[in-house]
């Protein structure tokens, strides 16, 4: 009833003003009328009785006002009265405007910027059906390392055993060369078995997915392609169902095409380092029992967790483990929840840059706040004379609210600007591996987000300054001349705790900002063991219907060296397997050393293998150590020889020359015994930080891979030559295509780009909180010496020297800083430990760089006071006394 | 400090106004006079008080309102007790009393 009869008149007052004025005016004209009436009848003339009623009833438009504001006109109203006042007050004050709009702009496009890649990554559902039922299933070695790859047999173990999943498909990502009407292409292919489109609960825009049954031989070669595959090499015809193209020159039929933004790409799983284009069947039947090279993707049964599905995994692991000791001793298994796959290892950072991006928001406000008591002492006497005129504290606090919550409106505009730019450059600069942050945008959650903050913005920085206003004397503000004292002095002493908190925000954002640049330094200085610097890759997958012998193989990259090497410019060129850091597919494999007694069963030593010539370790410029490079015809004919890293030597061999010695290492369908012949420099292929792992380099003609990669060293800028090493690539087979044709410090530059995004991005708000602190003591440098004009002015009168007056103000500002400092210091030892994991050779408490951080503040702070402190120095003593 | 006198003298008015309206319908004018005439004149409640508080009054459901033809025949807002408006007499009426047993205990005492 009550709230029935609010809203009611609520709804009239904004129906229409009049028509409630009105009323009110009618009940009113009543009043006096029979007050007339009553007059008259007492014995007063009609005149005198009108009169005298208008005299008793008072301030009729006061009344009404007053009247009118109770039946609820009043607040929306005086909403608008409010915001169009506001809105005078604001372009008057131009310069006010601007500054406080830019400084929000900043800090609120900052933090629309940094939310949208939250939302995008952290919080958006990803773009499967019911994505939070969606897991991973990966095995874990004995050595904890997990999302390891898993064996068929393991996987197959899995699938009969498992009572947590509705169902469970295996993946695994390859490089395949799409050849047809059209320059030959590489790309990646996900081979994945038929249930695989049906966990993740996604539909095709074309033709069908996978169905049981297409694993059979006879109905496997089919192939459905990504949008953009489909868009790109078949111009998006419709009716390309039932086509063929051909994969690897093989014959393959086209049953679908998936949806635009569809991917399943793990990247640090993923050896083909781009996300797939085309899916195949993945016969697993027909595997091997062994080798770990197959993902797992499950839908979780209804009311079964991610953990409980983790549990069972492990249960079936640790049987595994029993049952086939000698292939899965301590191997355990491990279901992740696909948010933590995708994005959990950006998920620390993310927050982090989202609070440290919420620190630089808070700063602007101070700042805000600091120019709001700024104009608000400009303004004390407007204020005082509206409190005067009987606007209730109330009324008045409301008016300065609406005109901060009108500057963050204004603020938000820019700031979705600022932000949409931002965004811009966050994906320019984000890491290779966080593809989906390419559809990240200015969306609804963003702008809502945006909205939410400077709502919270207006009123944290309205309100300090709003309510400090009203609370001083307002009567001696209206005094001629009589500014109040205290009012000042207490003004002064607010702003000095803003600027303190901006400081010690600052202090913390840049201490975090410096501890990663630290860390990203030693990152850049580590020895990777091999020379990145003019060096040219590219990448080479010869076709299997073409060249299906090994001897061809071998002898078109012997070709290709030789005419590459030919090429002025050239140094050195060799080939390799896999780059260092070209995808995370690490997979040791076991060897024996012949002469020694076989070790127990699951202890077998392990190595890395790669594949690689002689010009290889010459073109790294990776070093041997002891014994020889691969002879001319080693590379040319298989010899049985293999060099090993010095890990290996100094693991597998303590104390013995490895040289001579005869290993056989697991890569081949019968005992193949190869003899060492030379110990080269470890390479750093996977960590930057990891330990050096045992390596083994077999020639290409024993271990003959079709897919190699070009590694070239030139003389001059790398990247320049690669035209012309792809021309004799195509004078030797002009439908060969070539593919990440990328200088090595590219590829170099990939690696760290994580830590490069989050370093950028801190270093970028430290900056930003530096900047606008140091805007911050300014202003309240400047205004403290405007208020102590007079006192300086004597000063210089009865003999101080400029010089001195200079040391007065700097050491003002100076205490504000260091008081700063200290508070934001304690602050940063307490904060900076969410960094740990992210930093790499510096600890999170790192004095020197707290000590650095520190100290470019002060200076930084010492420069922003310099300014006013020579206004205060140049005052002219006899104007000063004068002064009001 | 200031405050509470404010409240207690609004919070009489509005008694004051609901005590007036107990016996039938009244208007604005109506009601001060009423007022005037229960306390044997004593009772002055100005103009500028009385809408705004009876608006108030209004919009907490203790008072409902219609415009009827005045007895000289003008158009007034006549302004009648509902059956929550009358409860709320009687609970301003105790708490009232309370207050007056108070004071003059407190009187006596001294």
């Amino acid at each position: 009833m009550k709230l029935y009869n609010l809203l009611r008149d609520r709804l009239r007052a904004l129906a229409g003003r009049e028509k409630v004025i009105y009323d009110i005016d009618r009940e009113m004209r009543l009043h006096v009328e029979l007050q007339t009436d009553a007059n008259i009848a007492a014995g007063m003339s009609p005149d005198e009785a009108r009169q005298e009623a208008l005299r008793t009833f008072g301030n009729v438009n006061k009344i009404r006002d007053t009247a009118y504001d109770v039946r609820g006109g009043g607040l929306l109203e005086t909403l608008s009265q409010d915001i169009r006042y506001g809105a005078r007050v604001l372009s008057k004050h131009r310069t006010f405007t601007t500054i406080a709009v830019l400084t929000l702009g900043l800090g609120i496009g900052a933090n629309t910027a940094i939310f949208s890649v939250v939302n995008e990554l952290l919080l958006r559902p990803l773009p499967y059906r019911d994505a939070s039922r969606i897991v991973t299933v990966w095995e874990v070695s004995p050595e904890g390392r997990h999302q390891n790859s898993a064996s068929p047999s393991n996987f197959r173990s899995w699938l009969e055993q498992n009572t947590s999943f509705q169902s469970l498909a295996a993946f695994t990502d390859q490089r395949i060369n799409v050849t047809g009407d059209f320059e030959p292409e590489e790309v990646s292919v996900q081979l994945v078995t038929p249930p695989f489109f049906q966990t993740l609960g996604v539909e095709p825009i074309l033709g069908r997915t996978f169905i049981p049954g297409d694993d059979e031989p006879e109905k496997r070669s089919v192939t459905i392609l990504s949008y953009g595959l489909w868009q790109r090499r078949f111009g998006g015809q419709p009716d390309i169902i039932g086509k063929q193209i051909k994969l690897n020159g093989l014959p393959i039929s086209v049953i679908g095409v998936m949806p635009r933004n569809f991917q399943f790409y793990i990247q640090q799983r993923s050896g083909t380092g781009r996300p797939a284009e085309l899916w195949s069947v993945l016969p697993l039947k027909d595997l091997g029992n062994y080798g770990r090279f197959l993902g797992g993707v499950a839908r979780l049964k209804p009311g079964v967790s991610p953990e409980q599905a983790s549990a069972e995994m492990k249960t079936i692991a640790s049987r595994r483990s029993t049952d086939d000791p000698a292939h899965n001793l301590n191997w355990g298994a491990e279901a992740l929840p696909l948010r933590e796959q995708f994005y959990g290892n950006v998920r620390r950072p993310l927050w982090i840059l989202l609070g440290a991006v919420g620190f630089v928001l808070l700063i602007a406000c101070a700042n805000v706040a600091n120019l709001l008591l700024s104009l608000a002492s400009s303004r004390e006497k407007e204020i005082a004379l509206r409190s005067a005129l009987g606007a209730r504290r109330v009324r008045i606090v409301r008016q300065l609210l609406t005109e901060s919550l009108l500057l963050a409106g204004v603020g938000s505009v820019v700031g979705l600007g600022f932000g949409w730019l931002g965004i811009k450059g966050l994906v320019l600069i984000s890491p290779r591996d966080l593809v989906n942050l390419h559809s990240v945008g200015l969306n609804i959650p963003v702008m809502l987000w945006t909205l939410l903050i400077a709502l919270i913005t207006g009123v944290l920085f309205g309100l300090t300054p709003a309510l400090h206003i009203t609370r001083l004397n307002l009567i001696d503000s209206l005094k001629e001349g009589g500014r109040g004292e205290s009012g000042q002095t207490s003004n002064k002493r607010i702003r000095s705790i803003f600027v303190v908190s901006e400081i010690a925000l600052a202090v913390v954002l840049l201490a975090g900002a410096g501890l990663l640049v630290k860390s990203f330094i030693n990152l850049q200085q580590i020895d990777r063991g091999f020379n990145a610097d003019n060096v040219l890759t590219m990448v080479l997958r010869l076709s299997d219907s073409k060249y299906s012998q090994d001897p061809q193989i071998v002898n078109f990259f012997h070709d290709v060296l030789e005419h590459t090497r030919a090429l002025p410019g050239v140094r050195a060129a060799g080939i390799v397997n896999y780059l260092p850091f070209y995808g995370g597919l690490g997979s040791a494999t076991g060897f024996t050393v012949i002469g020694r007694p076989a070790p127990p069963p699951g202890q077998e030593p392990s190595t890395n293998v790669r594949v690689a010539d002689n010009g290889y370790f010459e073109a790294f410029g990776i070093p041997i150590l002891r014994g020889r490079n691969f002879s001319s015809s080693e590379v040319t004919q298989p010899k049985r020889v293999v060099l090993i890293n010095e890990v290996f030597a100094r693991k597998y061999f303590p104390g013995e020359d490895p040289i001579g010695k005869t290993v056989d290492v697991v890569m081949f369908d019968q005992p193949t015994p190869t003899e060492i012949v030379g110990v080269v420099g470890n390479v750093r292929y996977e960590s930057l930080i990891d330990d050096y792992e045992p390596y083994v380099y077999f020639a290409h003609p024993d271990l003959t891979y079709s897919f190699m990669t070009l590694v070239i060293r030139t003389d001059g800028d790398p990247a320049a030559l690669a035209p012309a090493v792809q021309r004799e690539i195509r004078a030797l087979d002009p439908n060969q295509p070539v593919s990440d044709v990328r200088t090595m410090n590219q590829v170099m530059s990939e690696t760290v780009s994580r830590a490069r995004f989050n370093t950028l991005l801190l270093g970028l708000f430290a900056a930003l909180a530096t900047v606008l602190s140091a805007v911050g003591i300014f202003g309240v440098m400047n205004y403290s010496v405007a208020l102590r004009t007079k006192e300086i002015g004597l000063r210089l009168a009865i003999g101080a020297q400029p010089r001195q007056v200079l040391l007065l103000v700097l050491k003002q500002g100076l205490s504000l800083t260091v008081i700063g400092v200290i508070l934001g210091l304690a602050a940063a030892f307490a904060l900076t430990r969410l960094l740990s994991g992210l930093l790499f050779g510096v600890a999170a408490v790192d004095v020197g760089t707290f000590a650095m951080m520190s100290l470019l503040l002060v200076l930084v702070s010492i420069a922003a006071c310099y300014l006013p402190a020579r206004r205060a120095m140049k005052i002219d003593p006899l104007r000063a006394l004068r002064y009001e | 400090m200031a405050q509470h006198k404010a409240d207690l003298l609004q919070g009489t008015l509005d008694m004051l106004i609901l005590k007036a309206l107990c016996h039938g319908e009244l208007h604005g004018y109506g009601i001060i006079q009423r007022i005037r005439q229960l306390s044997d004149e004593m009772l002055h409640v100005e103009q500028g008080s009385l809408y705004p508080a009876l608006y108030r009054i209004e919009q907490k459901g203790w008072v409902s309102s219609k415009w009827d033809v005045h007895e000289t025949g003008r158009d007034a807002k006549f302004y009648k007790l509902t059956r929550r408006g009358r409860k709320q007499l009687e609970v301003e009426e105790a708490s009232w009393d309370r207050l007056v047993l108070a004071v003059n205990k407190l009187r006596q005492a001294t």
